[in-house]
């Protein structure tokens, strides 16, 4: 399958707040308790960002081409926090994907490996920056174990 | 606090598909390996569902927190390399590369057994351990 390269596609942008109970949730299925002082969890940057960003997971397969259970693995993140996140705290985003290869894996399967950027800034500027790189397999889906999103 | 101190060790011991469905939910994931074990049955892994990658990071996270505290952690910078399933038992750890001012640069790693299956590097604010 070839996808039209989406580098350079830019997200539509936007606010996000972290909400006390998400907060709350997505601690607990780190095995954590309750963070004191309305700090979030610093795992937020996962899906603050793209939320905040005005697009979704959902939208980055789609624009992306995944095929389906298997296809998307994940490569690695990047991720600065020049200050602590904050529940409670409106957070405003903008980003775009900034990187995309396609490549082939060690056995020989062909992927096509896309990177995207977010900054997140609060009243002070610049609070966080995130590069996530996953990658879309171009093969079968049972043929794959991979690491997921 | 030197270069080479080891941090103290993050273990979860089985880890748990019920939070990963919680976790879907929160991150708007629609990814189903991570809840439908029908979709990994599809892909030959026998209906175990795949933890994701943010959760796996946690546990790194966590390690980190209890190390130096729950506003330290300046930077991520970290590869995933092998899966992990639900009820894997894994152990996050960590060792000091540098000391420069109030950062330190460690080493971290997840890992399932002996086989390491999240590694890179964590900065973190250790101003108030000095």
């Amino acid at each position: 399958m070839t996808v039209v390269s989406p580098l350079g596609y830019r997200f539509p942008g936007g606010t996000y707040t972290i909400a006390h109970w998400e907060n709350w949730l997505l601690t607990d299925c780190t095995t954590a308790g309750p963070l004191p002082d309305d700090l979030a969890h610093p795992v937020a940057l996962f899906h603050v960002p793209i939320l905040g960003a005005g697009t979704s997971i959902t939208t980055l397969f789609e624009v992306c081409g995944a095929e389906g259970p298997g296809s998307v693995g994940l490569d690695g993140y990047d991720w600065e926090y020049m200050r602590p996140l904050r529940v409670g705290v409106e957070y405003r985003m903008e980003g775009s994907i900034v990187r995309w290869e396609q490549l082939v894996d060690e056995r020989g399967h062909p992927y096509d490996s896309m990177s995207f950027s977010i900054e997140m800034f609060d009243a002070e500027g610049l609070a966080a920056r995130i590069t996530n790189t996953w990658r879309f397999r171009r093969r079968k889906p049972e043929d794959s174990t991979g690491a997921t999103s | 606090m030197k270069v080479g101190d080891q941090l103290p060790e993050f273990a979860v011991p089985s880890v748990d598909p019920a939070r990963m469905k919680t976790m879907a939910a929160v991150l708007r994931d629609p990814y189903r390996v991570h809840w439908d074990r029908e979709a990994t049955r599809e892909m030959g892994l026998e209906g175990r569902v795949i933890n994701q990658g943010p959760l796996n990071l946690s546990y790194i996270v966590n390690m980190l927190h209890s190390f130096s505290g729950p506003t330290s952690v300046r930077r991520l910078t970290v590869s995933f390399g092998r899966p992990v399933f639900d009820t894997d038992s894994v152990v996050a750890g960590g060792e000091i590369s540098a000391i420069e001012g109030d950062r330190a640069t460690c080493a971290v790693w997840l890992k399932r057994g002996d086989e390491i299956v999240v590694s890179g590097t964590a900065v973190i604010d250790i101003s108030h351990l000095h």
